[in-house]
C-alpha cells in the first residue's frame, strides 16, 4: 500500500524541451481566430479550426512560408539576428517570467521559449546546425513545432520583465513578436487579438463600437460626471480646431472600472478648461494589432496621426493604457511620423514644454497631471480617498517600454493619503505583469492568467495582510480589465481601480455640490464617519 | 533535525515532485516568497498545515493554509487527484521518519484530504463563475453594439 | 548527455595536442597550419558575423528602460538605467560590459522573523564578472610572449597580478579566480535545474575547453615548467609569419595551443560571440528619446488603411443621425448635450 502511493506520486518527467509535442487544454489556450476576421484584414488561410484539432489546414507550402519569413525577418530586423545569436543560456532570466514561476512550466522560462525558435534558426540559418543538426542544438520545423509555437507564444505578455535582467538586453518579447508574425503568416491567430483588430480596423476601435454608440457612451459619462458634481460637463466629438486631441483605450468608455478612469479624465478638463476633443474615428489609443504584427500595429495606429491632422487639433493627449503607450512612445512615429502638422505639446495652464514629446507630439495623461499638480493648478482633497488603502501596479509597458515611473507615483501621492509600494522587486522595471497581456486576456485562457497573474497577486497579498491595502491603482486598460478577476480569485478583497480615477474623487472643482460619494457612487470615508462638525453642517 | 522537522521536510520535497521535472530545485531552494511564489507558497502552508495536524486542529489556520495550497494546485495543469494528492504525501513521510503511522493522525489526514477535495471542488467552480461573468461582461457590450443597429 | 559529448570532444582535442607533436607532420600541422588557419577563422568569422549584426537596421527604437523616463525637469530622471543621451547610453553599456549591470539586478527579499529584509544573491553575476575580468588579464599577460621589449604596463599587469608573492614561479591571482570562476559556472550549469534544462553541447563544450585551456596553461606555468624562452621565439616568429620549427616545444604546450586554436576557430560560430553582440544590442544601446527624436525606419513601408473617407461613408448615417460632425460641416457642433 505505501510503496503503490509512492509510486504514483511519482511523475513522469516532461523531459527534454526539444520535443514539441503540447497537449492543448480547454481553459488554458486561446481559441482560433474567426475565419471572417482574418478575411476582413485580408490575411492569409482564414479557414475554420481549433487548436485542438489533430489537423490544422495549414497551407500546403507552409514551411516554405515560415522559413522565408523568418529569413526576411533575419534581414530587417537587428534585434531578432542578435537574439538568435548570443544568448549564452545563462539562465539570468529564467526565473523573472511570470508565466514560469506560476506555473513551473519549464518551457515558459523566456529562455526556453526564445529556444523554441532558437532551435529553427540554428538548425537552417546557421552552419553548425546545417551540419550538426541537433547536436548545434538545431530542430527539425515540422507541425508540432508550429503547434509549440503557438501555444508558447500566446502563454508569453510580452512584457519585457526577463530583457531586464538579460546581460545582454535580449528581450523574449521581441522573439515572441516575431513567432507571432511568423504565425500570422499561415493564418495561426486567436481571436482575441484578430476580432479586435478586424473591429478597430473598421469602426475604429476594439470593441467594434459604431460612431452613434460611441458618442452615447461618451455622453452618459459625461452626464454622470455631471450629475455628481452638479456642473455641465461636456466632451466635445470630432470637434474641428480643438487645441487637443484627447485618445484613450476603448475601455474606457466602455467596461468598468475603467469607466471610473474617463469620469474622471472629463472632470478633470472640465475643471481646467482644457480645449479638446475626442474622436470617433480614432476612438482607440490601445492597438491590438501590435499582438499580431507590426504591419497590422501600422495600419491601425496610422488613424490617429490622421485624424490629429483632420481635425486640425496643436498636439495629442494620450490616457491610461499600457501597451497603447508602448506603440505611442517607440513605434508611432518612426511608423506613422513626421508629425510635422502638429505642434511641440505646451501645457496652456502652466506654460511648461513637454520636450521629451518633442517630435511626437504625445503627451501621457499622467505626465499632464503631474505638472498641473506640481504647478498648483488643481485643488485637491486627498480625504475624499481616505476610503481606499491604496497601492500601485506598473503596467509592464509604461514601465519597461517608457520608464513612466513616478509621474504616477507623485499623483498618487497627491490624491491619496494611504498609499503604500508593493515589494520593491515586484514594482517598477521589475514589476509583475497581469499575466493577461498581448492578446491573452480572454476568458477561454483563463487558467494560464491565473496562473500568470499569481506573482504579481502574491505581492499584492502582502500588501494586504500588512498594509490593508483595498485598492490597486494602475494605468492599463488591460489591467483593469482582467485584474479584477485575478484579485477576485487570488486576494479577494482588493479592487482595481485608475489613477486618474481616484484625482476625479480628489479634484475639487469650482462650483460642484458637495460629494458623498465616489465616482463609484461608493460613500466616502469622511462621510460614512460623521464626526466633524462640517459634516454635520452638511446634514443640517 | 526534529522529527517533526523532518517529516516537513520529506513532505514538502514529495509535494514537489508533482512538479515537472527539474523544476523542484528551485520551487525548493529559491527562498525569497516574491521570486518563488510558488514553493513559498508550499512551504509556508504546508508548516501550518503540520503544525495543526499535530496540534490542535485549528480551523482558523488550517482553512486559509488548505485554501492557498489547493487554490494555487487548482490552476497548475494537475488532474483533481493530483491537485490534492499531496495531502496524502504526508502519510508517507510520517512513515518513513517514524516507521509507523498513528491511528489519529491518519484519521486526520483523511479528513484534511476530503476538505482539500470539497476546496479543490469549489475553486473549480469559483474559476467557472468568474469565466462565465467574464462572459456575461463580453455579451452584454456585444449586446449594446447589436441593440444600437438600427 | 550533450555535457558528456563536449567533454569527449575536449578530452579528444587535449589527446590529439599531446600526442601530434611526436611525428613531424602532425608538428607541422599543430605549430604552423592550425594557427594559422584559426586565426583566419576568427578574424573572418568574427567580422562577418559582427557586420551582419551591423547590417541588419534596426528598425524601431526599442530600448528596455529599467528606470524613471526623463519627462517633466522636476522629475530625477535614472540617467543611467534609462538613458536619454548619448552620454547617458555609453554609461549604461559601460556598466553593462564593464560591471554585468543586469546580472547584479538580481536581487531578492527574503521574510525573516515576519520582516521582509532585501538581500542579494548575486552569485552568477560575481562568477561571470570575475572570470571575464581573469580572462582578460589573462590575455593581456600573454602578451609579453608577442611584444619585444614586453611594454611596461604589461610588465606592470603582471606585478600587480603577482602582489601576492607566494610561491615560485609566483602565483597569479588571475590563475585562481578563473579556474574557480569556470568551476562555479560549470558546477552551475550541473546543478541548477532550470539551467541544465536548456544547456546545449555547446555551453558545456566552451566550458570545458575553457577549462582545459586553463588547466594545460596553470600546469605549464607552476608544475611542468616548459621552456618560456623557446615558447615565446616560437610566438615572435608565428607573429612575424616567419615561424621556425622549433624541437624544444612540449607536448604539453602543444596541446595548450591547439585548445586555444580551438576556442579562436570555434568562436565565431557559437554564443561566444555575444562578446561581440553586447555592443549591438537594441534594448540596451539606443537613448529613450523616441518621442523627442523621430527614429527612421529604412524599410518603412506604406500599408493599406481604413481611411476617414471610408469610414464616414460607411458610418454616414449613423453620423448624421448622431450628430456628429463630418468632415466637410462646419465644426465645433458636436458638444453633447
Ligand atoms: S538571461 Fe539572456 S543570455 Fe541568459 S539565458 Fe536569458 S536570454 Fe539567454
Ligand atoms: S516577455 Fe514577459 S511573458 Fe514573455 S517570456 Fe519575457 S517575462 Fe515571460
Amino acid at each position: 500500500m505505501q510503496e503503490k502511493l509512492i509510486q504514483i506520486e511519482q511523475e513522469p518527467p516532461r523531459g527534454d524541451w526539444r520535443d514539441p509535442h503540447v497537449e492543448f487544454h480547454k481553459g488554458a489556450m486561446c481559441y482560433s481566430a474567426a475565419a471572417k476576421n482574418l478575411t476582413y484584414l485580408g490575411l492569409p488561410n482564414p479557414r475554420t479550426w481549433q487548436p485542438t484539432d489533430s489537423n490544422w489546414k495549414l497551407p500546403p507550402d507552409w514551411k516554405k512560408i515560415i522559413l522565408a519569413g523568418m529569413k526576411e525577418r533575419l534581414k530587417k530586423y537587428r534585434s531578432f539576428r542578435l537574439f538568435m545569436d548570443i544568448c549564452v543560456r545563462c539562465g539570468a532570466c529564467a526565473d523573472k517570467c511570470q508565466f514560469y514561476l506560476g506555473s513551473a512550466d519549464p518551457k515558459n522560462m523566456p529562455v526556453a521559449r526564445a529556444e523554441l525558435m532558437r532551435s529553427i534558426y540554428r538548425r537552417y540559418f546557421t552552419l553548425t546546425g546545417r551540419i550538426f543538426g541537433s547536436l548545434a542544438g538545431g530542430r527539425e520545423l515540422t507541425e508540432d513545432v508550429i503547434k509549440e509555437w503557438y501555444s508558447y507564444y500566446y502563454q508569453c505578455t510580452e512584457c519585457r520583465r526577463c530583457s531586464v535582467y538579460c546581460p545582454y538586453g535580449i528581450d523574449t518579447a521581441e522573439i515572441t513578436m516575431m513567432g507571432r508574425e511568423l504565425l500570422t503568416l499561415i493564418g495561426c491567430n486567436i481571436n482575441w487579438v484578430m476580432e479586435p483588430v478586424a473591429n478597430c480596423y473598421r469602426t475604429g476601435n476594439h470593441l467594434g463600437i459604431q460612431p452613434h454608440g460611441f458618442k452615447d457612451s461618451i455622453d452618459f459619462a459625461a452626464n454622470e460626471a455631471s450629475e455628481i458634481t452638479g456642473l455641465k460637463i461636456e466632451a466635445p466629438i470630432n470637434r474641428k480646431g480643438a487645441e487637443v486631441l484627447f485618445v484613450m483605450p476603448s475601455a474606457d468608455y466602455f467596461a468598468t472600472p475603467h469607466y471610473y478612469t474617463l469620469l474622471g479624465y472629463l472632470m478633470l478638463f472640465h475643471q481646467i478648461g482644457l480645449d479638446y476633443t475626442v474622436s470617433a474615428y480614432a476612438s482607440e489609443g490601445g492597438n491590438f494589432g501590435f499582438f499580431a504584427s507590426h504591419e497590422l500595429m501600422k495600419r491601425l495606429n496610422a488613424k490617429i496621426y490622421d485624424e490629429a491632422k483632420r481635425l486640425g487639433v496643436k498636439w495629442i493627449l494620450g490616457g491610461e493604457c499600457g501597451h497603447m503607450w508602448r506603440v505611442l512612445h517607440q513605434y508611432m512615429d518612426t511608423m506613422n511620423g513626421p508629425a510635422d502638422f502638429l505642434e511641440v505639446p505646451v501645457s496652456p495652464f502652466t506654460g511648461t514644454v513637454f520636450e521629451n514629446a518633442r517630435s511626437t507630439k504625445m503627451v501621457h495623461i499622467c505626465e499632464f497631471t503631474a505638472d498641473l499638480i506640481h504647478h498648483g493648478k488643481l485643488k485637491l482633497d486627498p480625504s475624499r480617498n481616505d476610503h481606499w488603502r491604496v497601492t500601485y501596479h506598473d503596467s509592464c509597458n509604461p514601465a519597461r517600454g517608457m520608464g513612466l515611473l513616478e509621474e504616477p507615483r507623485y499623483i498618487l501621492h497627491q490624491v491619496s493619503r494611504r498609499f503604500h509600494e508593493m515589494p520593491e522587486n515586484t514594482i517598477r522595471e521589475q514589476t509583475f505583469c497581469c499575466g493577461s497581456g498581448a492578446g491573452l486576456g480572454t476568458d477561454e485562457n483563463l487558467e494560464v492568467r491565473l496562473r500568470g497573474g499569481f506573482p504579481r497577486a502574491n505581492a499584492v497579498r502582502y500588501v494586504k495582510q500588512k498594509h490593508g491595502v483595498n485598492l490597486l491603482t494602475c494605468i492599463c486598460a488591460i489591467d483593469k480589465a482582467t485584474l479584477p478577476t485575478l484579485l477576485e480569485y487570488w486576494v479577494p478583497g482588493v479592487e482595481v481601480g485608475g489613477v486618474h480615477e481616484l484625482v476625479g474623487n480628489a479634484l475639487v472643482m469650482t462650483g460642484e455640490k458637495e460629494r458623498t460619494t465616489d465616482l463609484r457612487g461608493e460613500p466616502l470615508a469622511s462621510a460614512a464617519l460623521p464626526a466633524s462638525g462640517e459634516m454635520e453642517a452638511v446634514h443640517a | 533535525m526534529s522529527a517533526e522537522q523532518a517529516i516537513l521536510q520529506r513532505w514538502i520535497e514529495r509535494t514537489l515532485k508533482s512538479y515537472p521535472d527539474g523544476m523542484a530545485g528551485f520551487l525548493g531552494e529559491e527562498r525569497d516568497p516574491f521570486r518563488n511564489p510558488v514553493g513559498h507558497t508550499l512551504r509556508e502552508n504546508l508548516t501550518t498545515l503540520l503544525q495543526e495536524l499535530m496540534g490542535t486542529m485549528d480551523q482558523k489556520r488550517v482553512a486559509p493554509a488548505l485554501d492557498a495550497l489547493v487554490r494555487m494546485r487548482a490552476v497548475q495543469n494537475f488532474s483533481p487527484a493530483e491537485a490534492v494528492r499531496f495531502v496524502f504525501g504526508l502519510r508517507q513521510a510520517v512513515f518513513e521518519v517514524s516507521g509507523a503511522v498513528p491511528d489519529s493522525l491518519a484519521t486526520r489526514i483523511d479528513e484534511l484530504a476530503l476538505m482539500a477535495f470539497d476546496q479543490y471542488m469549489s475553486c473549480r467552480e469559483q474559476i467557472f463563475e468568474l469565466r462565465a461573468k467574464e462572459i456575461r461582461r463580453r455579451a452584454q457590450y456585444a449586446a449594446f453594439e447589436e441593440g444600437e443597429e438600427p | 548527455m550533450s555535457a558528456l559529448y563536449s567533454l569527449l570532444a575536449v578530452l579528444a582535442l587535449v589527446a590529439a595536442g599531446l600526442e601530434g607533436g611526436r611525428t613531424g607532420a602532425g608538428r607541422d600541422a599543430l605549430t604552423l597550419i592550425v594557427p594559422y588557419a584559426a586565426f583566419t577563422i576568427f578574424l573572418a568569422g568574427f567580422c562577418v558575423r559582427v557586420l551582419r549584426w551591423a547590417w541588419a537596421p534596426v528598425p524601431f527604437h526599442i530600448p528596455t528602460t529599467c528606470g524613471q523616463q526623463k519627462s517633466l525637469p522636476w522629475i530625477r530622471q535614472a540617467k543611467v538605467d534609462n538613458p536619454s543621451s548619448k552620454w547617458g547610453v555609453l554609461a549604461r553599456m559601460a556598466a553593462e560590459i564593464l560591471l554585468f549591470r543586469s546580472l547584479f539586478r538580481n536581487n531578492r527579499a527574503r521574510m525573516a522573523e515576519k520582516r521582509l529584509i532585501l538581500g542579494e544573491s548575486k552569485f552568477l553575476w560575481l562568477g561571470a564578472l570575475a572570470f571575464h575580468w581573469a580572462l582578460l588579464l589573462i590575455l593581456l599577460r600573454h602578451l609579453r610572449l608577442f611584444i619585444q621589449p614586453v611594454p611596461a604596463w604589461v610588465n606592470g599587469l603582471e606585478r600587480l597580478d603577482g602582489f601576492l608573492q607566494i610561491g615560485a614561479p609566483q602565483l597569479y591571482i588571475s590563475d585562481v579566480i578563473l579556474l574557480a570562476a569556470l568551476a562555479y559556472l560549470l558546477y552551475r550549469r550541473f546543478r541548477d535545474p532550470a539551467v541544465r534544462y536548456i544547456s546545449l553541447f555547446t555551453d558545456y563544450f566552451a566550458l570545458f575547453l575553457l577549462l582545459a585551456i586553463a588547466v594545460s596553461g596553470v600546469l605549464m606555468r607552476y608544475f611542468v615548467r616548459v621552456d618560456v624562452l623557446s615558447v615565446k621565439q616560437f610566438a615572435l616568429s608565428l607573429a612575424a609569419f616567419r615561424p621556425v620549427d622549433l624541437r624544444a616545444l612540449s607536448p604539453l604546450f602543444l596541446a595548450h595551443l591547439l585548445l586555444v586554436c580551438t576556442l579562436a576557430a570555434y568562436l565565431p560560430f557559437s554564443k561566444l560571440m555575444h562578446m561581440g553582440g553586447i555592443f549591438l544590442s537594441p534594448t540596451r544601446n539606443l537613448a529613450n528619446d523616441s518621442r523627442r527624436k523621430r527614429h527612421i525606419n529604412p524599410w518603412n513601408y506604406p500599408v493599406k488603411k481604413h481611411t476617414y473617407a471610408e469610414w464616414e461613408e460607411e458610418f454616414h448615417d449613423k453620423l448624421v443621425a448622431a450628430g456628429i460632425p463630418l468632415e466637410d460641416e462646419d465644426a465645433g457642433k458636436a458638444h453633447t448635450d
